[in-house]
Order: C-alpha cells, then structure tokens, then sequence
C-alpha cells in the first residue's frame, strides 16, 4: 500500500508530538511484551540443561517430573528444580523467566496466610493475591486479555459501525430514519444492565463477551460515520464521480471512505480505553470473563474487599493509569495530528 | 419552532416504549426469577425439614403444579410478554410501578428514599464542575501553550483516563485506609441519630469528600476541554479580530464578545445534566456504599427484583429522553442562529 504524502505529513506530525508519541512507543513495547508474556512471567524454566540434554519448557506440552529425574508424573515444579540444581552444584541447571509464576497458581506456605507483600527473597516482586497468586504475574496475564479484548472489540464496533454508517449517510432515506430511531432507543438502554442480566445466563468467554458489547456498542461509531458520510456525500468530488458513472459501490469504497478514514482513526485510541475499562468495570462487578481468568477488575475487587493488602490496590491502579493515560496521550496525539485545528489568536 | 418542541417531546413517548419493551422482554427469559427463587427456598426448606420419605420428589419439585400457577399468577408472569408488558404500562401511567418481588415494598417508595441522596451528590457534582471547568477553561485557552496550560492538561487528562469508581478506590486505599483521614464509605456514621444539627452537617460534608472527587474527575476533563476548545475556536474567529482591530483591549474582546459565544457547546449539554443528577453513577455509589438511584438499580438487576429494575429504567430513561429536548431547548435559547423546523 502506498503512504500518500499527505498520509506522511500526518505520520511527521504524530511523531513530533513528543508526548504522544512517547506514549505510544511504551504502548507498543507493554503490548510487545504482553505477547511473549509466557518468556517473562511464567513458572516453567525458559531452559534446562539437564544430563547434557536442552529443553525449552515454555511452549509446548508439559514435561512430567520423570523427565528430570524427579519422582513424579505431574509437571515439573522447575522452582524447585533450579534450586534443587543449585545444591547439586553439577552440570546441570534451569534457568527460570524473571517472575516465576504464572497467573493461576497458589504459592501458598505454610507459615504465612496469603495476601502476602511484596518480597524480592521470594521473587513475589508486587506481593499475592488473596489467594495466593502472584499479582505481578496476574496483572501481565490481565494486561494481555484486555488490551486483545479492546483491540477485538473495536475491530468489531468499527466494521458494523463503518458499514453500516456509511449505507445511512449514503443512502439516506427511510433506511437512514429508521436506524436512527434504532439507535436512540438502542443507546438509552443501559449498556451494563444488559451485559449483567446477559452474562448471568450465560457465563461469557472471550468472544461471548466481545458479541454481547459490540451488540449494545455500535452505535457511537455508527453516528459518527453517518455524519461524516452525509457531509461528504454533498461534496462535488462525489456528484463528479457520479456523473462519469461510478457505481454506489466504487464511490463509498474509492472516494468517500478514504475520506473519512483520518477522522475515524482518531476514534480508535479512544475505543481502546474504553474497551479495557468496561471490561474491568464489568470483571469488578463479577459480570465479566469468568474466574480464575487474570484479570484487573478482579484484582480491584480485591483490593476493595481487603484494603489492608494495600500492594493489590497499588499495583494494579498504577498499572491502570499508566496504561490508560499512555493510550490518552497516544489518542490525543493522534487527533492534532490527523485533525490539526490551527489556531491564531490576535493580541 | 414550539411545533418543533413538542413534536421531539411527542417522539419521546415511541422511544420510550421501545427501550422498556426491550428490557422488559429481556427480564422475561432470564431464569432465575422470584418464582424460581421460592421453587429453590422452598426445596430447602423441606431438605432442612428432614422429610426423608418424600425428599426423592421434593428435590424435583417441592411445589405442586397449582402452587406454581397461583405463584405465576401473583407475579404477573401467567399472561403473555406483551399483555403483561401493557399491564405494567397501564400501572406505570396511572403512577403505579408495581411491588418489589424481593423486598415487598412499593417501588414507588423505594425509588422515592434513595432519589434525595442522588440528588445531593448530582447537584453538587454540577455545581463544582461547572463552577470549576468553566473558568479553568477559560484560563487554558487564553494562556494556550504555557507552563499553566501544559500543567493543568497532563492533570486532567490522567483524571479523564482513570474511571472516577478507580479513582475513588485510590482515594479509600490512600486517605480512608492508610491515613484514615476520611470515612470508608457510606453517608453518614452510625451515631448519627444523635448527634446534634451542626455535627450532623459536619458528619455528612466528612463523608461526602470522597465520593464527590470521584464523581467531579469524570466530568471534570469533558467539561474543561469542551470550554477551551470553544473559546480557541471563537478567538481565533474574524470578529475577534474586528474587535481588537476597532481598538478594544484583549480583555474586553475575550469577555465582551468570544466568551458569550463559546458558551454554547457547554449549553448543549446542559439538559443532560438532569439524567446525571437523579441516577447517578452505581459504580461510585457502590465502592462508596452510598444507596443511591444507581445502585438501586444495580442491586435489583443483581437479584432479579424485575419490577424495581422497570421502575429505575423507567424513571432514568425518561429523564434521558426529556434531557436530550432540553439541552437542545437550551441550545435554541442561547444561540438565536439555531433554528429548529
């Protein structure tokens, strides 16, 4: 695809915002590392050198105890391992990602009750959970679903909202009426109340869940879209391309959506914060992806309940904030970049 | 123009069927209603009641087929959706809005108790925000691009990315569980009943502090934006630029003629503000505890009290609906260039 110059000078621009674009590099990096999370957080041994043998646990399936001489079927305790390596003092060794753990195991010991604080001797680097799981680990995992969660959710908004926002503006008429009346009583209706009384028939997954909030959340994009289209409809570039004879079909695709495609784009950081917040709001309230999914809403509810265990709270707000302000900064960015208002005042 | 006017108020009556229908339908399938719920009361009332002879059939159904029917008929839930949907209208229009299944109490009664607390922290959110964002508006967009308006915008927007029930979870951990300088939640302390007038109010304003910030910092950012956006807007405007030419001072520009003029985004979304007020938000109210409209609802659609989830939705979205006419009546009023056919 080629990045017509005035596509570039808008790129220019993004990257000259330095705040933003800052942002939007630590963005980047966060969502880069969440993907390969299971190399960083995780309680299998990245590799271990076990009787002259390689082995890379952490894909793939799982390696019972026997494997490395242990006396078991289950999966490798690799914590264990390593340490057990160490006291050996041989040839061997495992070498674990930074955080141990991963989301769903209960680190429990025998002479603390979990929620534990953070410690660095026992690489629980921001504390357990209230039942035993490490916050850090639950909090990376958490990251990873909600920003693919808002990431999918948005791709769903915008494809039913562009589609059909554009046959509205385009086509106007009692088509247009009709899904505007749609769309009042649609948007009136209080968007959690139904996700709640939705999920508590079914038990939502991932998908489920996407479904349910795209089918009470098209509407916003859908407006917008309509508004942008009927305005570019009148414009002269479109009555010309009708006149040579293109078809409906040609002029929304080639002429009229590329035209709207700049202020569309600065809708997406927008969609992305709020995705991740009506997940974590709905994961709060116990309505969201069900337990034990890693999750942040999960872990407020948390720390809502015990406000003793002050690293549950701390952490996963001021995961919250950096996040949430980084897509900001990326969003608003974004918007004086691609729909730069220039202003001059006279003093 | 009023032809225009009552027309939108006449739409609102279609609009509102619509939305009611529709969660009135949804409430329909959802298992787990008062008759289910007492089915399951009563199967364990009769497993605790040791009837070991019968318990193969009572673990079934511990309520006979007519029982069930008088049940059904109780609750309305005998007669087709859409029959039972124009019963519930024809109460709701005669000021009816049915009884609690869960607490037996009129609707009507419980709404009313929970509507002067949403109603205090509402018009005290309205009057900071708007006390607030309107000046501080104005200061970012006269003073654009220096060290105040750079400041004062990573400020707000942290507070626009962080939900306010987020921030008021900050707020409880910090200054009500660490520091414990205020209260952790509810509206007012135990004693009181007895305490005496002045430290009553004393009481309620320690345990507003909280909840209020956390409800000012959604609308906070929204409003700020909007006020210096549109001022940018006006001076950048020609008849700024006349009226500075024609020798008046940057001041007297400013409030003289820019400021009157951007006033009138922050009027269209006057109306709202009285969806906001009364209904509140249940998030906040729940991190808080603070019974309120919102977590009123909140609470029925958790425990499939039907009939007080119609009442809540009834009353918030015709006080949506009658919003949206007002902002654009308000819109109408200050800006003699709208015209509405």
């Amino acid at each position: 695809m080629a990045i017509s110059p005035l596509t570039k000078r808008k790129l220019r621009r993004f990257v000259g915002i330095k705040r933003g674009y800052y942002a939007f590099l630590l963005l980047t990096t966060l969502i880069v590392a969440a993907c390969a999370a299971e190399l960083l957080v995780n309680n299998r041994a990245l590799v271990v050198h076990y009787q002259g043998h390689w082995y890379f646990p952490t894909y793939g399936d799982i390696l019972p105890g026997h494997t490395f001489g242990l006396g078991y079927d289950y999966e490798t305790n690799y914590r264990e391992l390593a340490e057990r390596f160490r006291l050996l003092d041989g040839e061997d060794w495992a070498w674990l990602p930074p955080v141990p753990y991963n989301a769903f195991e209960n680190d429990l010991r025998p002479d603390t009750l979990p929620p534990e604080p953070p410690s660095l001797a026992r690489r629980h680097y921001l504390g357990t959970d209230a039942s035993g799981r490490d916050v850090l680990a639950r909090l990376v995992y958490g990251f990873r679903i909600a920003i693919f969660f808002s990431l999918g959710l948005m791709a769903a908004t915008y494809v039913v909202g562009i589609s059909l926002g554009c046959a509205m503006g385009y086509y106007g008429g009692w088509f247009d009426i009709l899904v505007q009346r749609i769309i009042e009583i649609w948007s009136t209706v209080p968007f959690l109340y139904v996700v709640i009384i939705i999920s508590s028939i079914v038990v939502p997954n991932f998908w489920w869940l996407i479904a349910i909030m795209v089918i009470f959340g098209w509407m916003g994009m859908t407006w917008t879209v309509r508004t942008v289209t009927y305005k570019e409809k009148t414009r002269d570039y479109v009555l010309a391309a009708r006149v040579l004879g293109a078809s409906d079909l040609r002029i929304i695709f080639r002429h009229i959506l590329p035209n709207t495609i700049s202020l569309i784009v600065t809708y997406i950081p927008f969609s992305i914060s709020g995705g991740i917040v009506a997940l974590t709001s709905l994961d709060y309230l116990g309505f969201g992806l069900p337990p034990p999914t890693p999750s942040w809403g999960e872990l407020l509810q948390q720390a809502w309940a015990n406000f003793s265990a002050w690293w549950i709270g701390f952490s996963v707000i001021g995961a919250m904030v950096t996040t949430l302000v980084a897509v900001t900064f990326v969003g608003e960015a974004i918007r004086e970049a691609f729909d730069p208002k220039m202003h001059t005042v006279y003093e | 123009m009023s032809a225009y006017f009552i027309r939108r108020f006449l739409l609102i009556i279609p609009t509102f069927i619509g939305i009611t229908i529709l969660i009135f339908v949804i409430t329909r399938f959802v298992p787990g209603g008062p008759i289910e719920r007492i089915i399951a009361q009563a199967q364990q009332q009769s497993l605790e009641g040791g009837q070991a002879v019968a318990s193969e059939t009572v673990q079934r159904q511990p309520l006979s087929d007519d029982q069930i029917e008088l049940l059904k008929k109780y609750y309305g839930f005998d007669k087709p959706v859409l029959v039972s949907y124009i019963l519930w209208l024809g109460k709701l229009v005669r000021g009816d809005l049915g009884i609690s299944t869960r607490y037996y109490d009129p609707v009507w009664t419980m709404i009313r108790e929970r509507i002067p607390i949403s109603l205090y922290f509402g018009l005290l959110t309205l009057i900071a925000t708007y006390g607030v964002c309107i000046p501080l508006g104005i200061a970012k967009a006269i003073r654009h691009k220096t060290l105040l308006d750079d400041l004062s915008s990573v400020l707000i927007f942290v507070g626009y990315a962080i939900p306010g029930w987020v921030a008021g979870i900050l707020m409880i951990l910090l200054f009500a569980s660490h520091w414990e300088w205020f209260p952790l939640g509810e509206l007012v302390s135990e004693n009181f009943d007895s305490l005496s007038g002045f430290q009553r109010v004393l009481d309620l304003a320690w345990h507003t502090v909280l909840p209020l910030l956390a409800y000012l910092i959604g609308a906070f950012s929204f409003m700020t934006f909007l006020m210096k956006n549109s001022l940018m807007d006006n001076l950048a405007a020609d008849y700024v630029r006349t009226a500075m030419a024609k020798g008046l001072t940057f001041r007297r520009a400013v409030f003289g003629h820019a400021l009157r003029n951007s006033l009138i985004p922050v009027a269209t979304t006057f109306g709202n503000n009285i969806s906001v007020i009364l209904s509140g938000s249940f998030l906040v109210e729940k991190v808080f505890n603070i019974d309120g409209m919102g977590l009123l609802g909140y609470e029925s659609v958790v425990e499939r009290d039907y009939p007080v989830v119609m009442g809540v939705l009834a009353i918030s979205s015709i006080l949506f609906l009658v919003g949206n006419v007002l902002s654009d009546m308000c819109v109408a009023a200050v800006d003699p260039r709208v015209k509405f056919e």
